[in-house]
């Protein structure tokens, strides 16, 4: 933009502003008058005239609402795409230090769903009752490996001593409850 | 207490401690997942081929083991945050209940309704206690 565009538009700025205060004050006298007379017609002609009289170019309500919606999609676009990685960008509110809240049922579902995406466990075989080592099949290391991948899901650490009592994934869903002090 | 070691462990309870620290040191090395997956592989690899050797040769081989992860044990090691050895260990100290009674009769005479709902709710627990278990031994009632 060269020197002489931005002193003209800078001047078509200042007669925007000059002409919105004239019309202000215009308005501000009549209505003083007005109040006296009180007659809303009169009210309705000029504020249909002042709207004549207004240089800057006025959008309409179906181009803001298109403009608004328009951006809104795009950003629906992007959470979309997001959404399964980070949750927290749509959610209403933030529980800034607090744990996601967990019950005897979510505790079941995340226990059983790590032990079936684990490769040696067969997920038609596996039950809450069933006995990691005699029904499932797997031996102590691969034992160490679910304790392991427990600690990951739920965030805390299981010492050796509880972990070779943890034999079947009722103990660990009973476990973890009794760690995180959730009773129903 | 959890850790506090109260009896002799046996030889493949040390191998599967042994086992759990080496793949977490692993994990404390390399950061990029699939990078440890790798290495934890080769790590269950090592411990499988050594799997039906003797208890001599067994011992001979865990007391490497041990050296061996003590020689390449990270500075830094990963912990869980609110386990032990973690940044927010014990940060959140919770009084449990029974502090309530232990208060001062005077601190006590401060909130006179609540402690005269706290005795009420003492003896509905003691009925229901009854009620779900039966009447208690006499001989376990006193403890000194």
């Amino acid at each position: 933009m060269s020197f002489t565009q931005v002193a003209r538009s800078c001047g078509r700025f200042a007669a925007a502003l000059t002409t919105v205060r004239i019309a202000s004050v215009a308005v501000q006298t009549q209505s003083r008058m007005l109040h006296r007379i009180a007659v809303p017609a009169i009210g309705a002609q000029l504020t249909q005239f002042f709207t004549v009289r207004n240089y800057s170019v006025r959008n309409t309500m179906e181009e803001i609402e298109h403009r608004v919606l328009k951006v809104v999609s795009a950003y629906d676009k992007v959470t979309a795409d997001k959404e399964s990685r980070c949750r927290w960008q749509t959610q209403s509110v933030r529980s800034y230090s607090a744990k996601p809240p967990l019950s005897l049922k979510l505790i079941n579902e995340r226990v059983l769903l790590v032990l079936k995406l684990y490769d040696k466990i067969d997920p038609s075989k596996l039950n809450v009752n069933s006995h990691f080592i005699n029904d499932l099949g797997l031996d102590s290391l691969d034992h160490v490996e679910v304790i392991m991948a427990m600690e990951d899901e739920f965030g805390f650490e299981i010492p050796d001593s509880d972990a070779e009592k943890l034999l079947k994934p009722a103990d660990i869903i009973k476990y973890v409850a009794d760690k995180e002090d959730v009773y129903e | 207490m959890a850790q506090v070691p109260l009896a002799i462990v046996s030889h493949k309870r040390q191998v599967c401690s042994l086992y759990k620290r080496a793949v977490r040191n692993l994990e404390a090395w390399y950061d990029r997942r699939n990078v440890f997956r790798y290495r934890a592989v080769q790590m269950r690899a090592r411990f499988d081929e050594n799997r039906n050797k003797g208890l001599a040769e067994g011992m001979r081989l865990l007391a490497c083991g041990q050296q061996e992860l003590f020689e390449t044990k990270h500075y830094q090691p990963r912990n869980f945050a609110n386990s032990a050895g973690g940044c927010a260990f014990e940060r959140e100290v919770i009084p449990p209940d029974w502090l309530l009674d232990y208060w001062h009769p005077l601190e006590k005479a401060q909130y006179p309704e609540y402690f005269a709902k706290r005795e009420q709710r003492k003896k509905e627990y003691v009925v229901w206690w009854e009620k779900q278990y039966g009447k208690p031994d006499p001989k376990d009632l006193g403890h000194h």
